[in-house]
């Protein structure tokens, strides 16, 4: 309860401090961090291909949207439904292994789908990115308007965190941590550790896909690097920041690494190692992140108060 | 009735028989034990019963059922629940969600699997807290089970077994590693256990096999060498070959 009313005001406050489109971006990158979280934080599966997802759904739905001009519900269909699929088949394959394997082939795969990107120019655009994606109105409400389309991107933010929340208090958010704590165990009482690794892979991608076309929508293109290993790094990175072993922790990182890299790559060009910092203090000191950090400063400022 | 049953059961690893040609009838209702010394292959005939790796050759049948084959999830599903040797828990979630998840693995229907809070399955919940009471660790359940000791860790290994609701019970060395005063519990908990399930032990303390078994089964080499009541087993000289003149032949 107390979480949902600080993630409200941030809602409400964040169009004031930074541009709309940022005040977007952080939102649409929580929902990747919040697929991405599925796995890292609750099944224990690093997965280092999550732009594949991601990046497939903005391409296919931007095409959609900017050559068929359809509507926006069935944008956000379609890059689901896209998510979800390309999330199947990779992940069918990946979890097939495990350990430094399963991080390797997701990230071979990720990259596979980037050079298709990368070489079909004449639908990807290439290098040069996928431009011209329209924002189209809903219920006669334009989005053209930033602070319009950040309050449609903070709804389908808040219906993504209700669900994901559902998800992993739900029967099956409990196997996959029992999965992550102990596959062989997990095996033993009965369940088909694999097929639940793959369902954690589908809905984590379907969340990737939402987000992908959300990205897409905001910017008005896909960018070739919205498939590229760096963006799927850039989810874990700031995952691990946010801390993976809470459900709030990706949704603090998008904050953290979006408003750094937003804010300091204007002042500074090196502003990446600011980060590298960040990842090496949390690493050492704060496996749980900025989630662990606030919860152990409460703890020390009650036992002094 | 034999409720599990092997015939020729046989394992090999490249030049190794850890199992070989094991014929097995465990009656319903039985404790049967299983004993022999180290790398007699009692470990893995337990993985032949449950599935974890399919047999070299032999067949495997379960209340008439010819089972051979069948993967761990699913023998599971049939009612086939086993404890570790080593204990094989979920450390870092609670006592409950420990035993819960083992007791929601045995409901035939997956209904709201990714949708009702898993705190409204209450006939689960009931089927884990018993689980947990079974083995006396009812007022810790909210612990982690990281947190509990390894006598502890022990008897949740058994409730884990046991909120399966199994048929047959699978139990590898339940009092490894446990204190004198530990191991006494452990015996009271599988004696409790008694006509309740159908109990296949595995065990190294001499004290614990002759005060539970109503047969007892003796591995050697890979090979089944005897079999028969506690009484029967403490005479045979073969057994006694086994245990104590090294190589017998």
């Amino acid at each position: 309860m107390r979480a949902l009313v600080l993630i409200l005001a941030a809602i409400c406050v964040l169009p004031l401090i930074v541009r709309p489109a940022i005040a977007a971006e952080i939102w649409i990158f929580a929902i990747f961090g919040l697929g991405l979280n599925l796995l890292l934080g609750y099944t224990g599966l690093l997965s280092f291909g999550q732009s594949t997802f991601f990046g497939s759904a903005a391409y296919v739905a931007g095409y959609l949207l900017k050559h068929h001009a359809i509507g926006l519900p069935l944008a956000l269909g379609v890059g689901i439904g896209i998510g979800a699929l390309s999330a199947l088949l990779v992940g069918y394959l990946c979890v097939q292994r495990s350990g430094l394997y399963f991080i390797m082939l997701t990230f071979a795969l990720n990259q596979l789908f980037y050079f298709v990107a990368y070489q079909w120019t004449s639908v990807t655009g290439g290098e040069d990115g996928m431009p011209g994606i329209p924002r189209p109105a809903i219920l006669g409400i334009g989005l053209t308007e930033p602070l319009h389309y950040y309050l449609l991107v903070s709804a389908l933010f808040l219906l993504a965190l209700g669900l994901m929340k559902r998800i992993v208090e739900s029967p099956l958010g409990k196997i996959l941590q029992a999965i992550r704590e102990n596959e062989v165990r997990a095996d033993a009482v009965g369940y088909n550790v694999p097929r639940f690794k793959l369902a954690a892979f589908v809905i984590g991608g379907a969340f990737s896909g939402a987000a992908g076309v959300l990205y897409a929508m905001l910017f008005g293109i896909v960018p070739l690097e919205a498939i590229g290993f760096v963006f799927s790094g850039n989810v874990v990175f700031a995952t691990l920041i946010g801390g993976s072993g809470s459900l709030y922790g990706p949704i603090i990182g998008s904050f953290v690494f979006i408003w750094l890299s937003e804010s300091m790559s204007v002042v500074w060009a090196r502003w990446p190692l600011l980060l590298g910092v960040a990842f090496v203090i949390v690493v050492l000191f704060f496996r749980g992140g900025v989630v662990e950090a606030w919860s152990r400063l409460w703890r020390f400022s009650k036992r002094t108060a | 009735m034999a409720l599990l049953e092997t015939h020729g059961l046989t394992k090999s690893f490249g030049a190794l028989t850890a199992v070989n040609a094991v014929t097995l009838r465990v009656e319903a209702g039985a404790v049967h034990s299983v004993i022999g010394p180290n790398g007699a292959g009692k470990t893995t005939l337990f993985n032949l019963l449950t599935g974890a790796f399919p047999p070299s050759s032999g067949q495997l049948f379960f209340d008439g059922k010819d089972i051979t084959g069948t993967p761990s999830h699913r023998v599971a599903h049939l009612g086939l629940a086993r404890s570790f040797q080593r204990t094989n828990v979920f450390p870092a979630l609670s006592l409950l969600d420990n035993v819960w998840i083992a007791a929601f693995a045995r409901n035939v229907s997956r209904r709201g699997l990714t949708w009702r809070r898993a705190q409204h399955y209450p006939e689960t919940t009931e089927r884990a807290r018993s689980a947990l009471a079974d083995v006396g660790l009812a007022e810790k359940a909210n612990h982690l089970a990281r947190e509990i000791s390894h006598g502890e860790q022990r008897q949740l290994e058994l409730a884990i077994a046991l909120a399966a609701a199994p048929r047959v019970l699978l139990l590898d060395e339940p009092a490894a590693g446990l204190s004198p005063d530990e191991t006494r519990k452990m015996v009271a908990l599988v004696r409790a256990l008694r006509g309740r399930y159908t109990v296949v032990l595995i065990e190294h303390k001499m004290d614990i096999i002759m005060n539970v078994s109503d047969r007892i089964s003796v591995m050697h080499f890979g090979s089944l060498i005897a079999e028969g009541t506690p009484a029967e087993i403490q005479r045979n000289p073969d057994v006694r070959r086994a245990y104590l003149g090294g190589a017998a032949a």
